[in-house]
């Protein structure tokens, strides 16, 4: 059940980058996508148990698996500067382009 | 040497330009040197791996830790990427490009080298993201609208082509708990899809790679030959080593190889602008590397060198559309520079273009070889432009002083190589690459010297990028399956 709507939550961002005319919803819809994904690596880990791996602590019942939560983690890292740099991007892009609609744009810097 | 010793010099490998480049923006004043130290150890690094010629396998942490292979094919590739980077600082030596420019190049030349050795699919993405922004940042460096635009669209594909690899590489934990790359034979067939969707959109591959043009031809001379020559084969480096280490996906490579090859000179031969030509030949050169991935390596060599001289010639040359080009002679020495680069492309002998074309061919399978002897026919049609190309008295042009030296270390490169592989000097194999460039030449002559036929540009807007990146999963799919 969670699993269908992880991955609808990574079909509507792609269909955000896809259909979307303004720049900056793009880049929204992608980060939508992205959690989409982190969303999903989050279910991986919790096929085997929900509760979190710490060493020391008594066990509690079935622990989640600790790599792809620790792998994430990067992901989320990594995906979130890409998000900032992006943005910044649009920032200076709308000041020539105040509407941000992509076809003005690539009309703009057709060679 | 000993194991251990050469364990560490792959780390440091990685780990010292990401550590230069930082010196570099807190001590502008080292920038080239440091820079240039980098370089040369990159290439150090990169002839004792092609000198030991051993895989080492080096597993960091756990089993679950990072994996690194490297051997006689990375090692190629790093030398690569190691000369490319050299050439481009000798380009930029004495231009006044701010500290940041350099902290970029070498930072984004330890992400490329950490490409070419790591062996799980969790340490690709890593090194795969962080060369997209630091090629954003090298784009976007003059800080005009376009090149904002056009690193963004860079940024914006790449990003999305990853997100569907990290899906795919999530499936092939699930499957095997493992993220190495030999995983990947157990792996259901929609993480395969998901995973090749991801990189062959990276390597430019096909018609998920058709943002490759549009960013290649568009960015400064030196960023162009620095994409075109190195940064691009990170997307191409792990689908060869899938099709060596997982043989079930070896046709799927080689396939694409044949088809990304014919695909991007079929764009060339027509296009009447030397840098796009250039930029659309990468794509099919490409397809060459990936249509025989055992021997890939050699021919990622002399493409990366050989591209990324043609890429800073097309820098200095006084237009870009052929047709004011065929109008005014060329100066001399930068005409002979170009010609040589073009007869290398081409497959001629004495250069090293040459060889890699035999060994290539000859590790093609039999289904392969007609695309890619159409394809080496194209090449030599399209690079009949450059050729062709007027020399004479012109009045002596100023290039930049880092200029030549930049050539020189590229072309000395491609003489040298030809050392690889000096076996392919026999009469057989001598003949053929002279006459397919002959018949090329003819054609070209004939045929297309008067064609003006335009190709539409409409398949490279975003939205079409974005959307052949899902018929391109699709129909991966359905390969996958059958």
């Amino acid at each position: 059940m969670v699993k269908i709507f992880v991955f609808a939550t990574i079909l509507v961002g792609f269909l955000g980058i896809l259909l979307k005319k303004n720049l900056f919803m793009k880049v929204i819809a992608m980060d939508v996508m992205s959690t989409g994904v982190i969303a999903y690596y989050v279910l991986v880990a919790s096929r085997v148990g929900w509760f979190t791996p710490i060493v020391g602590t008594p066990p509690k019942g079935d622990y989640a698996d600790p790599v792809p939560q620790a792998v994430i983690l990067t992901a989320i890292v990594i995906g979130f500067s890409i998000q900032a740099l992006m943005l910044v991007g649009v920032m200076k892009l709308s000041r020539e382009n105040p509407t941000l609609e992509i076809h003005a744009i690539e009309q703009n810097h057709q060679p | 040497m000993n194991g251990n010793l050469l364990d560490l010099l792959t780390l440091l490998a990685i780990a010292l330009p990401l550590f230069a480049g930082f010196t570099i923006y807190l001590w502008p004043r080292g920038d080239r040197y440091l820079a240039l130290g980098t370089g040369l150890g990159s290439v150090g690094y990169a002839l004792q791996l092609l000198w030991s010629n051993s895989p080492r396998e080096l597993q960091l942490l756990d089993s679950f830790g990072v994996t690194l292979l490297t051997d006689a094919l990375s090692g190629f590739f790093i030398l690569t990427n190691a000369l490319v980077t050299l050439a481009v600082l000798f380009y930029c030596w004495n231009s006044n490009k701010s500290a940041f420019f350099y902290t970029q190049l070498v930072i984004l030349h330890g992400c490329v080298n950490g490409a070419f050795v790591c062996a799980d699919l969790m340490s690709l993405y890593v090194a795969l993201e962080v060369v997209s922004i630091a090629t954003f940042l090298l784009i976007t460096y003059p800080r005009s609208d376009r090149s904002l635009w056009i690193g963004l669209r860079y940024l914006f594909v790449s990003n999305t082509a990853m997100l569907f690899y990290l899906i795919g590489a999530a499936l092939v934990y699930q499957a095997n708990s493992s993220f190495a790359f030999t995983s990947l034979s157990g792996a259901p067939p929609e993480a395969i899809a998901l995973i090749f969707m991801g990189l062959l959109t990276k390597g430019g591959i096909f018609v998920s790679g058709l943002w490759l043009p549009l960013t290649h031809s568009e960015s400064e001379a030196p960023v162009s030959a620095l994409l075109s020559g190195a940064v691009i084969k990170v997307g191409i480096f792990p689908l060869a080593r899938f099709a060596l280490l997982v043989s079930e996906v070896d046709p799927l490579v080689r396939w694409f190889g044949v088809a990304t090859a014919l695909l991007g000179v079929g764009y060339a031969v027509f296009e009447k602008d030397a840098k796009r030509m250039l930029a659309f030949h990468t794509v099919s050169q490409l397809g060459f590397v990936l249509a025989a991935p055992e021997v890939g390596g050699f021919y990622a060599l002399t493409h990366g060198l050989v591209k990324a001289a043609l890429f800073l010639i097309a820098g200095v040359l006084p237009s870009r559309n052929f047709k004011d080009l065929q109008q005014q002679p060329l100066h001399f020495p930068i005409w002979i520079a170009l010609a040589i680069a073009s007869f290398s492309i081409s497959g001629f002998p004495l250069l090293s273009g040459f060889g890699a074309k035999v060994l290539t061919m000859k590790n093609l399978l039999p289904w392969q070889v007609i695309g890619m002897n159409i394809a080496a026919l194209g090449t030599a049609i399209s690079f009949a432009k450059f050729i062709f190309l007027p020399s004479g008295s012109a009045p002596a042009q100023t290039v930049k002083p880092g200029f030549w030296s930049a050539i020189a270390l590229l072309l000395g490169g491609l003489l040298i190589a030809n050392g690889i592989y000096y076996e392919a000097y026999t009469w057989g194999n001598t003949i053929k690459p002279l006459a397919t460039i002959a018949l090329g030449w003819l054609l070209y002559y004939v045929i297309f010297r008067r064609l003006a036929i335009k190709l539409p540009r409409v398949i490279e807007t975003f939205e079409h990028l974005i959307g052949l990146m899902s018929l391109t999963l699709v129909a991966l799919f359905w390969m996958v399956l059958t």
